[in-house]
């Protein structure tokens, strides 16, 4: 199935990108789709997709379609073609 | 009681006073109204100038420092003349030239352990808009310590977030944020229609609070991106073990 993935604030800016699409094997879940990401960018993993201790980093807000997701629940929601997953980092500009 | 408004008021607000569920009532509550703005940069000093413009009765200001040349591509309440000088002197004048109704109370501080509860004390609702998660965490914390209504506005380059928090009834910033994130750095990217847009917004957010116009984000963040002009609201659950406001 194919996930649509938009990066937001900082991580957009990191991977010079603002979205992608992703091929995840039927069944997938967040967390699937986070590991995933997380071997394709490798060097923007730990600091905004997923920590050394396989969890999301602090204030990472996950969003699948109008959703968030806690890092709790990542594992557990899977995920269907054709849904919208948004990584917004915490911003704080004033 | 709410404070009548004068004849003077009455044609300065006329405009306003025809949106019709807010009216001369949404016009007093908003005259009774102290808001506390936690920094006067390119978002709290939108969101100021937008909460004089529509006849707050009084601010609180709270923003260290002088005005340097590199803020003057957003801090809209600033001018060329005010560079060197404390930035709150120079949006008083300029707040004082917009309204002169408007009772404008300020600190040269930023919000911190020393001056955080007091600041909050004095006023009915706070916008904060501080570029740093310690300012807008702590803020949040007293705020939902004294049950008063926060608005927090943020922004990254073409994006903007707004939340309004009213405590224990929705998710808090602490709710989002448990604990400051190690890798925000105080210096963005920033672009004035940006940090503008994300201040009115607050400061509509804030008048629909004190009024009770309209229906308020409360439990939902909003985040835009002007990159391609979209907008979504996300519903932010409450968390149970929020250090902040779990208890409240």
């Amino acid at each position: 199935m194919r996930i649509l993935v938009q990066y937001k604030g900082q991580l957009r800016t990191a991977l010079k990108c603002g979205e992608e699409e992703i091929e995840l094997p039927d069944g997938g879940t967040v967390a699937s789709l986070l590991s995933k990401l997380s071997e394709r960018h490798s060097h923007v993993a730990t600091q905004h997709l997923l920590t050394t201790n396989g969890r999301t980093p602090t204030g990472l807000l996950t969003v699948v379609n109008d959703a968030a997701i806690s890092s709790l629940q990542c594992s557990m929601v899977v995920l269907n073609t054709g849904d919208v997953v948004t990584l917004l980092p915490p911003i704080a500009g004033g | 009681m709410f404070p009548e408004l004068t004849t003077d008021e009455r044609l300065r607000y006329q405009w306003q006073l025809w949106i019709g569920d807010f009216g001369e009532e949404g016009q007093r509550w908003l005259k009774g109204a102290t808001a506390l703005v936690s920094r006067i940069g390119g978002v709290g000093g939108s969101a100021a100038m937008q909460l004089a413009a529509a006849g707050i009765g009084r601010l609180i200001l709270a923003h260290a420092g002088n005005l340097r040349l590199d803020d003057l591509n957003r801090q809209l309440l600033m001018n060329t003349e005010g560079i060197g000088k404390p930035r709150v002197e120079t949006a008083t004048h300029t707040l004082r030239a917009l309204n002169p109704n408007v009772e404008i109370e300020t600190i040269a501080e930023n919000i911190s352990e020393s001056n955080a509860a007091a600041l909050v004390e004095k006023c009915d609702i706070v916008v904060s808009a501080a570029p740093l998660f310690s300012e807008r965490l702590l803020l949040n914390r007293e705020a939902v310590r004294q049950r008063k209504p926060l608005v927090d506005a943020s922004m990254y380059e073409l994006e903007g977030r707004l939340i309004s928090v009213l405590p224990g009834q929705t998710a808090c910033l602490a709710c989002l944020y448990p604990e400051a994130p190690p890798h925000w750095k105080r210096e963005f990217p920033v672009i004035s229609p940006v940090s503008s847009t994300v201040g009115c917004l607050a400061a509509m957010e804030a008048i629909k609070l004190i009024t009770g116009l309209g229906q308020p984000l409360a439990g939902k963040l909003l985040t835009f991106d002007l990159r391609d002009m979209t907008f979504q609201k996300i519903e932010i659950p409450r968390r149970t073990d929020c250090a902040e406001c779990g208890e409240v």
